[in-house]
């Protein structure tokens, strides 16, 4: 019967269309993203991790976040990275503690076909989709600058950095050099490597202003070198003799702000990194990747005593979510 | 004829299923497309309902927050009338009972602070800037005021977000005013925890559009977000859709605080939308199919007996001597219209073969009559004849003319036989030939030229005489010199051929038509059209007569018959 077989070839077809339409919208599974950080303690990372978070919702991703217990360790860093290839991460948003020795490790990632968003500190990598944080280079100038406008006459800085092999720390450092250098009223006395750790930081600190009593300006560049910074001119008592510029917030540096042990910090927007490495890591996925600018620079905001306690600077440095303090 | 009707014209079963699968998608489209848009309508206003629900609850909880607070500053209030001791004792009592009150603060009549009460702190010794307390706006206000959320300023180390209720005390008292710190995490965990949907969330804004907290503050905060403030703020109390969101604002009691509820049409409705398209996709595949095999198998069950009718009366058209009928088997219609059609068949059949009968049945008797019919005249002149012979005396003439009419009248009637021998019907012929020769003094001679092997088989009777008469009467008549006549029988092939052959003045076209046409008579009876009939009638029109005639040169008559033998026709 030729009219019974045209109709069934007619109903197969439509059939087959509609297979074929139906499947496109099928929901997929959650996607995977893995968060490698530098630290899971500190005040920025926590921000970090918040906003990772909020958009970890919005986009319905699953998100799993670890972190080193210090932040030189960038074996435990690379082991991380490998375990979460292995637990089948498909964006890796990671923070590189060293520049050089987390390369491999991220190449790997990538040659296993995870993509690689980094944040806050890149890496040295081509697999490298996309930077978001801070220009870091930028935030150097903006503290050299901070102090250059308040202090008057000749400037004897010291610098209090982390890990030398830290990408976003040795950015920060060149660029205040750079500022300073510029100036021609500044000079810098001496450059400290020390831990990321505040009690760590503080010693070395001490020892560095009573190595160098002339110097009367100090730039910590992160979280714990400022907090341990802070405690160092406290206990020294220079308070007002020393202009200290630390890096990011945190209750120690703001009551430091307070007291006159800090007198500026270059505060960094870690919530919004968080947020958009995720939301990066989200249109990798889901293949908007061609839409994403290499280099993501989130904003950076200074908070000096005058400008402490306005709205934008409570927004800034204290953040609603609870904390462990 | 069959192929013709498949290529040309739609079948039935096609018209049918079209026709049903056309209509029932058309109402399966339109009903889904109906459906689909009542569903969306339904699940906005359903979202719209949620969202609302949420935000009024959002609302009662703020609402039931600040009303605590008004509480607890009456408690506050109760407790600062108290002298030190007990006022000291009352608000320990107080900060313990409530953890959540961060801060109790009371400030003189130029705002400075006074005393500090907070569990297990105390006020840093020199305050940069504290947040809790506006003297302006104190100044300003002659009630009790509420703040934004800010950051607890006056401790060390410890920023929690608060909300602070300032109230103007007595005056001349020890305290102008006296505030009162909450803490705001409670009501931004809450919010941070309020979903409509997977990414709805509520936020708070005064009367002007400012924010008082968002789930999303960093991100506003950042710049990756916005809140149109401005528009929501002038929604008052009412809901707002667009393309993407809905918008429920309610406001949090009297305090100028509102409560915005955000959810996403996308999730909230689309999703499902499309979802039921799907569904209902796949629903009105299954109805087409459905209605395709059904209305399939149904225009078989009436298209296929159909068939098996047209076919049976198109065979019917075609030969209905031999056709038989056998009926076609289908539902009790198809097999109604069967049965009439067999009773049709057969009751046209029973008339058909009727009417066949009865015509040749009347021209039989018509023939019979004809034939039973002998001219009057020629029977006259006949006997007049052998009178005239018998009074000359001659008696052998006589006789002889007497046998030859006898003869031919026993061959006439032949006992009612329409065919008789070939033999006979020469005889016949002859008789008459011999006859007609005494009447007419031997003014012309005849001849026969018979093949005796034709002589057995049958011929119609009275087939040659009235040929004969033509050429006696037409022919040679009018003839001077001595007429002659010829008559042959011979095969022709499987025909017998009879011929005769005059040498008369021979006929025009016109004569010879004449005499063929229907109602030419002579005056035995039969004509010659008649003889032409009758062979036709009895052999087919491959058989009959032929009249070749040249204008004095003479006329010759054939007669073309099958070879029959006794029986063979008779029963026709």
């Amino acid at each position: 019967m030729k009219a019974s077989s045209r109709a069934a070839c007619a109903v197969l077809l439509a059939a087959a269309l509609l297979c074929g339409c139906s499947q496109t919208p099928q929901a997929t599974a959650r996607h995977r993203v893995a968060i490698v950080a530098k630290s899971t303690q500190t005040e920025f990372w926590l921000s970090v991790f918040a906003g990772a978070k909020a958009a970890g919702a919005e986009y319905n991703v699953d998100l799993t976040i670890v972190g080193p217990d210090a932040e030189e360790d960038y074996e435990t860093q690379n082991q991380m990275v490998k375990q979460a290839v292995e637990d089948g991460a498909e964006v890796l948003v990671f923070s590189a503690i060293d520049y050089e020795n987390n390369a491999p490790a991220i190449d790997q990632a990538a040659r296993d076909g995870v993509k690689i968003v980094a944040i806050d500190s890149g890496v040295d990598s081509d697999a490298v989709s996309t930077y978001i944080g801070t220009d870091n280079y930028a935030a150097g100038q903006i503290a050299a600058k901070t102090a250059l406008d308040q202090m008057e006459g000749e400037l004897f800085v010291g610098f209090v950095n982390y890990d030398v092999n830290s990408a976003n720390g040795q950015e920060r450092e060149r660029g205040a050099a750079n500022q300073f250098t510029a100036s021609l009223r500044a000079q810098i006395c001496a450059t400290i490597n020390t831990l990321a750790d505040a009690g760590t930081a503080k010693a070395d600190t001490i020892a560095l202003l009573t190595d160098h009593p002339e110097i009367n300006v100090l730039v910590a560049f992160n979280e714990p070198t400022s907090v341990g910074a802070a405690d160092a001119v406290q206990e020294l008592g220079l308070s007002d003799s020393v202009f200290l510029v630390g890096f990011d917030s945190n209750v120690a540096t703001v009551d430091g702000l307070q007291q006159g042990s800090v007198d500026a910090l270059v505060v960094q927007n870690p919530y919004a990194m968080g947020y958009l490495s995720v939301e990066s890591a989200y249109k990798l996925l889901t293949g908007q990747g061609a839409s994403l600018a290499p280099v993501v620079d989130t904003s950076t905001l200074v908070v000096d005593r005058d400008n402490l306690f306005t709205l934008d600077s409570q927004k800034a440095l204290f953040a609603f979510e609870e904390r462990s303090n | 004829m069959k192929q013709r009707l498949t290529l040309r014209r739609p079948r039935i079963t096609s018209i049918l299923v079209a026709m049903v699968v056309g209509i029932v998608a058309l109402i399966l489209c339109f009903c889904i497309l109906v459906f689909l848009a009542r569903y969306r309508s339904a699940m906005v206003q359903n979202a719209l309902t949620s969202t609302e629900q949420a935000v009024s609850q959002v609302s009662n909880t703020v609402g039931s927050y600040l009303q605590d607070m008004k509480q607890s500053m009456q408690l506050v209030e109760d407790a600062l009338r108290q002298d030190e001791a007990g006022r000291d004792e009352l608000l320990q009592a107080f900060l313990t009972f409530r953890p959540d009150v961060v801060a109790v603060t009371g400030y003189s009549a130029n705002g400075e602070l006074w005393d500090c009460w907070a569990l297990e702190r105390s006020p840093r010794q020199t305050i940069l800037q504290n947040l809790s307390f506006n003297l302006d706006r104190a100044r300003k206000s002659s009630t009790a005021y509420l703040t934004a959320p800010h950051v607890e300023t006056i401790f060390e180390g410890y920023y929690p977000w608060v909300v602070t209720m300032t109230t103007p005390l007595k005056v001349g008292g020890r305290y102008s005013w006296v505030s009162l710190d909450l803490s705001f995490s409670s009501i931004s965990s809450y919010l941070n925890n309020v979903g409509i949907g997977q990414r709805g969330y509520c936020f708070l804004m005064d009367t002007e559009g400012n924010i008082i907290y968002h789930p999303q503050q960093q991100l506003l905060y950042a710049g990756l977000k916005t809140e149109d403030t401005t528009t929501l703020a002038a929604l008052e109390g009412t809901s707002y859709v667009d393309d993407t969101a809905i918008y429920c604002v309610a406001a949090v009691g009297d305090t100028g605080w509102q409560v915005v509820g955000v959810s996403y049409v996308d999730e909230l409705v689309n999703r499902n939308v499309s979802e039921m398209l799907r569904l209902s996709f796949w629903l009105g595949l299954g109805i087409l199919a459905s209605a395709l095999l059904i209305s399939y198998s149904l225009s078989r069950l009436i298209g296929r007996p159909m068939r098996g009718l047209a076919a049976a009366m198109e065979s019917f058209e075609q030969d209905a001597d031999h056709f038989t009928y056998h009926p076609v088997d289908g539902t009790k219609e198809v097999r109604e219209l069967s049965d009439s059609f067999g009773h049709m068949v057969v009751r046209i059949q029973q008339l058909m073969t009727t009417v066949r009968q009865e015509e040749v049945n009347l021209r039989k008797t018509e023939l019979k009559a004809l034939q039973a019919q002998i001219n009057p005249h020629f029977l006259y002149n006949t006997l007049d004849s052998i009178a005239w012979m018998c009074e000359q005396g001659r008696n052998a003439d006589a006789v002889n003319m007497v046998h030859a009419l006898a003869r031919l009248f026993r061959i006439s009637i032949s006992r009612g036989h329409e065919l008789i021998p070939i033999e006979k019907e020469i005889e016949h012929a002859e008789s008459y030939l011999k006859i007609q020769k005494y009447r007419y003094k031997n003014q012309f001679t005849y001849t026969f030229d018979v093949d005796p092997d034709c002589l057995c088989y049958y011929c119609n009777k009275i087939t040659l005489q009235p040929i004969i008469e033509n050429a006696i009467n037409h022919g040679l008549d009018f003839l001077v010199e001595e007429g002659r006549i010829e008559v042959k029988v011979r095969f022709d092939g499987e025909d017998i051929v009879f011929s005769v052959q005059d040498n008369g003045v021979g006929m025009t076209p016109e004569q010879i038509e004449a005499v063929l046409r229907p109602g030419a008579q002579d005056r035995t009876g039969i004509g010659i059209k008649n003889v032409n009939d009758r062979l036709k009638i009895y052999f087919g029109k491959n058989y009959g007569l032929s009249i070749t005639s040249e204008p004095d040169e003479g006329t010759c008559v054939e007669i073309r018959m099958p070879k029959i033998r006794e029986g063979n026709y008779e029963s026709k």
